[in-house]
């Protein structure tokens, strides 16, 4: 400590130690706050269309298009570590060639995130106002962890490797999710409960069948 | 002139300081960062607000550079006392390998 550059160096040394130990605490807090997602989901409406995955495309393939109704509660995912929470919604139903295995795909997604990533937002003005006022002098806000949807249509229409999907029975739709922290670790949704983790209360809808193809004007000029 | 102005700049930028301002900037270097670390931490969690913890630790790491790099005057208020040069102190009590100095 006899010079300016050594002096410098050592007060910068011991401040990158103290980060990081901070970082570790903060990391830390995560696993010792409470997790009680609750979510009830389900099916409101489904149909088999026939359609092409891209617009060159000669392959024709079978589309599920769904609805659904959501209602979620996350709020206890936001807390002070939540940089932002990735909710999505599967459909899976049983492989026609395997008993172990599922055929599993997302239907819908969302992200949520904390007030201080509101300016990010692609949204109007208006909109934007807002969002905003709705945060003023927040630095996380729960609320946004409450999700209630109905008759949701879902953002991306599923198929299956072999192309069909009509009359596909026992199909069931599941809510899972991902936490994104600022300092930490990625979590996803549970599947066994973890100290003050606890499992997704619901997240599971009815089984449900695919129906069978929909013969209609709308899709045929479609396909 | 020139050497003077030199070496005056030169001193300023080492920015030496005596043994006991050492022992003060490395206690003063890891108890401040601790507990800026500390704060940062506590207030941050009971705030649940991770940028006033971000802007804690940072600005008590500031501070801990201002108050610990410049060589304040506190840091040389015992310099070492170094004997003359000159042969007009008594030596005789100074022995090198073996010889009396005096």
């Amino acid at each position: 400590m006899h010079s300016t550059v050594v002096r410098a160096q050592n007060v910068f040394g011991f401040f990158t130690t103290v980060a990081f130990a901070v970082a570790a605490l903060i990391a830390f807090t995560d696993i010792i706050s409470p997790r009680t997602p609750k979510a009830s989901v389900s099916m409101s409406k489904v149909e088999v269309v026939r359609g092409r995955p891209n617009y060159y495309s000669t392959k024709k393939e079978e589309y599920a298009v769904l609805r659904f109704n959501l209602n979620a509660d996350f709020s206890s995912l936001m807390n002070w570590n939540t940089k932002q929470l990735f909710v999505y919604v599967s459909a899976s139903w049983p492989n026609a060639t395997s008993s172990e295995l599922t055929n599993e795909a997302v239907i819908w997604d969302t992200i949520i995130t904390n007030p201080s990533a509101d300016h990010l937002q692609n949204i109007g003005p208006a909109a934007m106002k807002k969002l905003k006022k709705s945060a003023i002098g927040k630095t996380t806000d729960p609320s946004r962890g409450k999700i209630n949807l109905k008759n949701q249509k879902a953002k991306y229409q599923i198929t299956a490797p072999n192309g069909k999907l009509a009359e596909t029975n026992d199909v069931v739709l599941k809510v899972h999710y991902n936490i994104q922290p600022w300092v930490g670790l990625l979590t996803w949704t549970p599947q066994m409960e973890f100290g003050n983790w606890k499992m997704m209360k619901g997240g599971v809808s009815k089984l449900f069948n695919f129906p069978a193809l929909k013969v209609k004007k709308a899709a045929e000029s479609k396909s | 002139m020139a050497d003077q102005l030199l070496e005056q700049a030169r001193e300023l930028f080492e920015g030496q300081i005596d043994f006991e301002g050492q022992r003060l900037t490395e206690f003063g270097a890891t108890a401040l960062l601790a507990i800026a670390g500390a704060i940062s931490f506590i207030v941050g969690y009971f705030r649940q607000d991770i940028k006033l913890a971000l802007f804690i630790g940072l600005g008590g790491t500031a501070v801990t550079f201002l108050a610990v790099v410049p060589p304040w005057p506190v840091f040389n208020r015992r310099p070492v006392k170094w004997l003359s040069t000159s042969s007009d102190v008594d030596t005789s009590d100074v022995f090198v390998d073996g010889n009396s100095e005096g």
